[in-house]
């Protein structure tokens, strides 16, 4: 569905984007997870079309991004991080307004509304709307022309635990009717659950690509946690498949005196903070 | 006309009525008609001519930047940029839905007026609208703030509105007919009909040229929504 190949641009002469390679397939959740200027955005505008002027080749659904026309944007959804609606309209003029953009057989409003708990609210103007709110909102707008490809930044940004849980289950719902989503986040436990395979951008590179299991399992050995009382509350740790070397452990098991013990795999923070030697901001 | 283009006019169209431009034509008309009767009747027509070509004509000019800022500001021209739009219907939806309105207070206005070209004004407004607007989203695509936005439409306002107002009173030499504001005059006064189709051509030249120059800096626009700069 999406292939990109040596892609390389720059705002200067400096390259800002440089060697980028990798393919999405029809029906996958493609997470782009970086920090804030390392080149997701301007990945996207790529992607999307409105950057032109790359070099190299990123293929989006058949067409070279460079070269597409009006036609291209029929199946492509956006949902932006920040709200692009017009606020003295409400929701329902929103939606049939950009619905009207498109040639193509449009989803049912309604029950988009009540997919995110927005069905009574549809003819409220949208500057009555809390911030979550209009994120539902600006979501559905991406899904309204039922496009093959969904572009999301920041899906479940500002949204409360709920209607997080409950838009990262219409996005699993997208993917298995066939979409393929790339989704741009900084939030790993959303690229952790949704995601089949994430990409780690630093500086305009690709750090690391794989599924966020393969690269907790290869970058990080699962550990085993203890602790027990000697004086005061000590807690002390061992890799999981040394535990037979460890003898503090191996007797404190014979003498029954753990007070407690779990395992605990490194987070996809941990990973990205090991590959690429910086968090998230 | 194309679904997406009439949809574009309508959302255009609803968007000017929502924040109010109608209204604020509305009483303006009202002002200028009764303004019309304070002037003797000698001199009621080429009032009537001046008003028209400086508010309806121009309201794009003056209008354009407060609706091209509140696309900005609500982000709406970023999903603009990534649907099928395309960056010519934007701006023949800008320029269409503008001239529309500000044909239909021309019109009222020259009517009240007593000018019985009603035709020649009807083209006349539209075509002059269309050049006024083309000019105020050329400049509102360049700004970030409505400031910038009044004190870089100066510049063009003297440029379309100076030779045009020494013309209407008086000070007329042959090469002024070259400029389209002259151009729109003439024909909203009804003077050489005979030669209306070179005077249309003019008008379309001149359109055509300056529609030019926007679609360059529109499409720009559309590609830097978001932040990049290109």
């Amino acid at each position: 569905m999406i292939k990109v190949e040596n892609l390389e641009f720059s705002y200067t002469k400096k390259p800002f984007i440089k060697d980028i390679n990798f393919e999405v397939k029809k029906g996958e959740i493609f997470g782009f997870l970086g920090p804030s200027g390392a080149g997701k955005s301007t990945l996207q505008k790529i992607l999307t079309g409105l950057i032109t002027n790359y070099s190299g080749s990123a293929i989006v659904n058949h067409t070279e991004s460079k070269n597409h026309d009006d036609r291209f944007y029929e199946n492509i959804g956006l949902d932006f991080e920040f709200p692009s609606l017009y606020e003295k309209l409400t929701a329902r003029q929103n939606l049939k307004f950009f619905g009207s953009l498109y040639n193509k057989k449009l989803r049912d409003t309604e029950e988009l509304f009540h997919k995110v708990g927005l069905g009574y609210d549809m003819d409220k103007k949208v500057f009555e709307y809390s911030k979550g709110m209009k994120s539902r909102l600006n979501f559905i707008k991406a899904l309204l022309h039922d496009p093959d490809i969904l572009f999301l930044d920041e899906p479940t940004s500002g949204l409360d635990p709920s209607n997080s849980r409950d838009m990262k289950n219409i996005i699993l719902e997208e993917k298995h009717k066939g979409k393929t989503i790339i989704l741009t986040t900084h939030n790993m436990n959303d690229a952790a659950e949704l995601c089949d395979r994430v990409a780690f951008i630093v500086d305009g590179r690709v750090k690391a690509l794989d599924t966020p299991h393969n690269l907790i399992m290869s970058k990080g050995a699962t550990k085993l946690k203890y602790s027990y009382y000697d004086k005061k509350e000590i807690i002390r740790q061992c890799p999981l498949n040394k535990t037979v070397e460890d003898s503090k452990l191996l007797d404190l098991i014979q003498q029954n005196k753990l007070l407690s013990i779990h395992s605990s795999e490194p987070t996809l923070n941990d990973i990205f903070i090991e590959v690429t030697g910086r968090g998230l901001q | 006309m194309r679904t997406r283009l009439r949809s574009l006019i309508i959302g255009d169209i609803q968007f000017q009525f929502k924040y109010g431009f109608y209204f604020v034509y509305t009483v303006f008309t009202f002002f200028y008609i009764c303004l019309l009767f304070a002037f003797p009747a000698t001199i009621r027509e080429k009032a009537a001519i001046l008003m028209i070509y400086s508010d309806p004509a121009a309201m794009g000019l003056f209008f354009m930047g407060s609706i091209v800022l509140f696309e900005k500001s609500q982000r709406v021209l970023n999903s603009i940029a990534v649907s099928p739009v395309k960056v010519s219907e934007y701006i023949l939806s800008k320029v269409v839905s503008l001239g529309l309105i500000g044909t239909v207070v021309g019109v009222l206005i020259a009517f009240a007026a007593g000018n019985r070209n009603i035709i020649l004004v009807i083209i006349a407004t539209f075509m002059g609208s269309v050049i006024f607007s083309l000019f105020g989203l050329m400049i509102a695509s360049k700004i970030q703030t409505l400031n910038q936005f009044m004190v870089a439409t100066i510049p063009f306002e003297i440029l379309c509105l100076v030779p045009s107002i020494f013309y209407l009173f008086g000070y007329q030499k042959p090469f002024m007919l070259l400029h389209p504001g002259i151009i729109v005059i003439r024909m909203m006064e009804g003077k050489n009909i005979e030669n209306i189709a070179f005077e249309l051509l003019m008008l379309g030249i001149w359109i055509l040229m300056i529609y030019m120059v926007t679609y360059r800096i529109v499409k720009k626009m559309f590609q830097s929504v978001g932040g990049v700069k290109l």
